[in-house]
C-alpha cells in the first residue's frame, strides 16, 4: 500500500474520459459510452484496500484514494449504476448531456475516495455544477428555473460545508476527513453536518430534491436519483455515525416523504419524495449508529440506487413515450407498455421491501437494527413509512398509470437500450433479493444478519398485504389531482417573488424619490459641507499659523482619522449624512 | 404474450380477488401457528399485530395526507406563476 502502488481512480476515468465523447460518432460513441463505466467497474473489482494518490499541497495533505470497505461499497454501486444509466441514456443525441453525466458520476466517485475535506469539497461542488446541466438539458422554461433554484440551494449547502471545514482547520490545523466523535462536535462540525445534510435532503433542507428532479431530463433524473443523496449518506456514515439528531430527522424523513408521495400527481415527483423517504432510512441508520444499522444504511444505499434508478427509468419511459408523467392524465398503459410496466413493478416491489427483492434484505436490516438498539418508536415510524411506500409507489402509481381509467393515450414501448437497462436493473434487484450474501460481503462491518426468517417474512407480508387491502377499499379517495403541493421550497420561491416585487415596487420608487431629494437638497448639503470644510481649514490653518507643534500634530491626527479611519467610522458617518439630508428634506 | 396474460387476469378478476382474500386469511392463521423467538417489546407478542398496523397505518396515512392536502397544501398548478 501507499502512494507508490499503481491504482486507477474510477472517477478520473469518467472525468477525463468525457473529453473524448465529442470526437466520436455513431456506434463507436455508443460503445465508448458503455466502455468507460465497464472499465470503472473493473477498476473497482481489482482495487485493494489502502491509501493511494497521496500528495502535499500548500502544506496540506491531499488524499484522493482512500480505499476501505466503506468507500468500496459505494464505489461498487456507483460504477454499476453508471453502466445502467449510460445504457439507458445511449440514445441521447447531445454530447453535452453525456459529458455532464460523466462529470457528475466522476465527481461523485471522487468524493467517495477523498480522504481530506479540500478534495471532498472540490468534488462536492463539481457534482452540483455538473448535475444542474442534467436539469437544464430538458430545455423547458420550468426546468431552467428549477435548475437555478437547485444550484442556489446547493451553493448555500456548499458554503456551509466550506465555512465548517475552514473553521475546523483553524482550530485543529488539519483537513483530514475522518469520523468526528459525538462529544467533539462544535459549531464547525455542525456546519459541515448541515452541508452534508442538505445534500442528503434531510428535512427541512430537502425541498430542492422534489423541486428539481422531476424537471430533469428523462435520462438525467435516473442518474441524479442515485448520486447526490447517496454520496451524502456516504460522508455522513464516514464522519457522523451515532448522531442522535440524524436518527430523529432520518426517521422523520421516512414518514415525510411518503406523506407527500400519497398526494402527489406527477409520477416522477412521487418517486422524488420517495428518495427523501428512503434516504431517511439510511440517515436514521447512520444516526442510530450501531454496527448493524450503519451496515443497514450502506446496504440500503446499495439496493436503493438500483431500484430507484429502475423506477425513474420506468417513469422516464412513460414520460418519453407518452409525453406526460402526470397520473391524472395517464391510465390504461398496460396494453401498450407491458414490459415497462413489469420492470416498473419489479422496482416497486423492491422499494416496498417485498421478500425476494432487494429492498427486503436491506430495509429490514435498518428496521431490525432500530428494534435491537432499543428504539421501538423509530422502528414503528419506519414501518409506517414502509406502508406508505407500498401504497404510493407500489399501488397508486402502478394502478393510476398502467391500469385505472383508460386515458385514451396510445403509446409504444421505449427504445431497446432503455428496455435493456430496465431489464438489467430488474435482474439485479431480484438477484440481491434472492442472494443477499453478495451484498452483505461488501458491507463495512462484520455482522451476522439473516433476513429470511419465518418471523421477518410473516411480519413483512402481513404489513404489506393488509396495506394492499386498504388501498383497494379506499382507491377512490386516492384519485390523483392536478395540483401542486406546498413544501419548503415555498419559502424561497415566494421569498424571491416578494423580493422582486419589493424591488420593483418599493425600492425602485424609493430610489426615484431619493433621486429627487438629492437633486433638490443634495446641492444644498454640498454647499453646507463646503462651508464646513472651509471653516475647518481655517481652524487648521490657524493652528499652523499659531506655530505650535503640538497643535499641528493634534490636527494632523484628526485629519488622518477622517481619511484613513476604520470602515465602521465611514459607515457611521455615511448614515449620519443620510439622516441629516433626510432631516433637511422633512424641514423643507 | 404479456398483454394476453394480463388481459386473462383481468377477465378472471373475481377469482383473483377470492385468491387474495384467502392469502390474507392464511397470513393471519400462520401467525397463530408460528412460535415467537425473542420478543423485545409488548407488540412483538400481539397476535397479527403487523396486519392490524398495516390496516391502521394505511388508513391513517391516506386520511392525514389527503386531508391536509385539501385543507391547505394543494394549490392550482400555476400557483407559483413563473417562479
Amino acid at each position: 500500500m501507499g502512494a507508490g502502488e499503481a491504482w486507477i481512480h474510477p472517477g478520473f476515468l469518467f472525468l477525463f474520459g468525457c473529453l473524448l465523447i465529442p470526437l466520436l460518432r455513431g456506434r463507436v460513441k455508443k460503445f465508448y459510452l458503455l466502455l468507460i463505466p465497464a472499465l470503472s467497474i473493473a477498476a473497482v473489482a481489482l482495487m485493494k484496500e489502502g491509501v493511494y494518490w497521496r500528495s502535499h499541497y500548500l502544506g496540506l495533505e491531499i488524499v484522493l484514494g482512500r480505499v476501505d470497505k466503506l468507500s468500496l461499497c459505494f464505489a461498487w454501486v456507483f460504477t454499476i449504476m453508471a453502466f445502467l444509466g449510460s445504457l439507458y441514456g445511449l440514445h441521447r443525441p447531445e454530447d453535452g448531456h453525456h459529458i455532464a453525466a460523466y462529470c457528475y458520476v466522476g465527481s461523485s466517485l471522487g468524493a467517495v475516495f477523498s480522504g481530506d475535506y479540500l478534495s471532498l469539497f472540490v468534488f462536492w461542488e463539481l457534482m452540483a455544477v455538473s448535475s444542474v446541466f442534467l436539469v437544464w438539458y430538458r430545455g423547458v422554461p420550468q426546468s431552467i428555473r428549477a435548475g437555478f433554484r437547485y444550484l442556489l440551494v446547493h451553493v448555500f449547502g456548499g458554503l456551509s460545508l466550506f465555512m465548517g471545514m475552514m473553521m475546523r482547520y483553524w482550530s485543529t490545523g488539519s483537513l483530514a476527513f475522518d469520523r468526528i466523535p459525538t462529544g467533539a462536535a462544535g459549531l464547525p462540525e455542525y456546519l459541515i453536518l448541515a452541508g452534508f445534510a442538505l445534500n442528503a435532503a434531510v428535512i427541512p433542507l430537502h425541498a430542492w430534491l422534489p423541486d428539481a428532479y422531476p424537471e430533469a431530463t428523462v435520462e438525467g433524473a435516473v442518474l441524479m436519483s442515485a448520486y447526490t443523496t447517496k454520496t451524502a449518506v456516504y460522508v455522513l456514515a464516514r464522519g457522523f455515525p451515532g448522531y442522535e439528531v440524524l436518527a430523529i430527522l432520518g426517521t422523520a424523513m421516512t414518514v415525510y416523504g411518503v406523506f407527500y408521495a400519497v398526494i402527489e400527481n406527477d409520477m416522477r415527483r412521487v418517486l422524488a419524495y420517495h428518495i427523501i423517504s428512503q434516504v431517511g432510512y439510511m440517515v436514521a441508520g447512520v444516526g442510530i449508529g450501531t454496527a448493524m444499522t450503519v451496515n443497514g444504511a450502506c446496504a440500503h444505499a446499495f439496493a436503493h440506487i438500483i431500484y430507484k434508478g429502475l423506477l425513474f427509468m420506468g417513469a422516464g419511459a412513460v414520460l418519453y413515450m407518452v409525453g406526460t408523467s402526470k397520473l391524472s392524465e395517464l391510465g390504461g398503459l398496460w396494453r401498450y407498455m407491458p414490459w415497462t410496466m413489469v420492470f416498473y413493478i419489479v422496482g416497486a416491489v423492491s422499494i416496498s421491501g417485498f421478500p425476494l427483492f432487494s429492498g427486503f434484505v436491506s430495509k429490514t436490516m435498518t428496521v431490525s437494527g432500530a428494534h435491537e438498539a432499543g428504539r421501538p418508536i423509530l422502528m414503528a415510524l419506519m414501518e409506517l413509512a414502509a406502508i406508505g411506500t407500498f401504497l404510493s409507489v407500489g399501488l397508486k402509481v402502478t394502478y393510476f398509470a398502467f391500469f385505472g381509467k383508460d386515458s385514451g393515450k396510445v403509446a409504444k414501448e421505449p427504445p431497446q437500450n432503455m428496455l435493456w437497462a430496465m431489464a438489467l436493473a430488474s435482474l439485479l434487484c431480484f438477484a440481491i433479493g434472492v442472494y443477499p450474501k453478495m451484498l452483505y460481503v461488501l458491507l463495512p462491518f462484520e455482522v451476522e444478519y439473516r433476513p429470511y426468517t419465518a418471523h421477518h417474512l410473516l411480519e413483512t407480508l402481513q404489513l404489506l398485504s393488509f396495506t394492499g387491502l386498504v388501498f383497494f377499499l379506499l382507491v377512490k379517495k386516492l384519485e390523483p389531482e392536478p395540483k401542486v403541493n406546498l413544501d419548503m421550497d415555498f419559502s424561497y420561491r415566494m421569498g424571491a417573488k416578494y423580493f422582486m416585487w419589493f424591488d420593483e415596487k418599493v425600492i425602485a420608487v424609493l430610489d426615484a424619490i431619493w433621486g429627487e431629494i438629492w437633486k433638490i437638497l443634495g446641492l444644498r448639503a454640498l454647499f453646507g459641507g463646503a462651508k464646513a470644510s472651509v471653516a475647518f481649514d481655517q481652524v487648521g490653518i490657524d493652528g499652523v499659523v499659531d506655530g505650535t507643534a503640538y497643535g499641528v500634530r493634534g490636527i494632523g491626527g484628526y485629519v488622518r482619522r477622517l481619511q484613513l479611519g476604520s470602515l465602521q467610522l465611514y459607515i457611521a458617518l455615511g448614515t449620519a449624512m443620510v439622516f441629516i439630508i433626510l432631516a433637511l428634506a422633512v424641514l423643507e | 404474450m404479456l398483454v394476453g396474460f394480463i388481459a386473462w387476469l383481468r377477465k378472471h378478476i373475481r377469482g383473483l380477488r377470492n385468491l387474495l382474500v384467502a392469502y390474507l386469511l392464511a397470513l393471519v392463521v400462520l401467525d397463530f401457528l408460528l412460535a415467537r423467538h425473542h420478543p423485545h417489546y409488548w407488540f412483538d407478542e400481539v397476535f397479527a399485530f403487523w396486519a392490524a398496523f398495516g390496516i391502521a397505518g394505511c388508513f391513517l396515512l391516506i386520511k392525514a395526507s389527503k386531508g391536509t392536502a385539501h385543507l391547505f397544501l394543494s394549490k392550482p398548478e400555476d400557483y407559483y406563476g413563473s417562479w
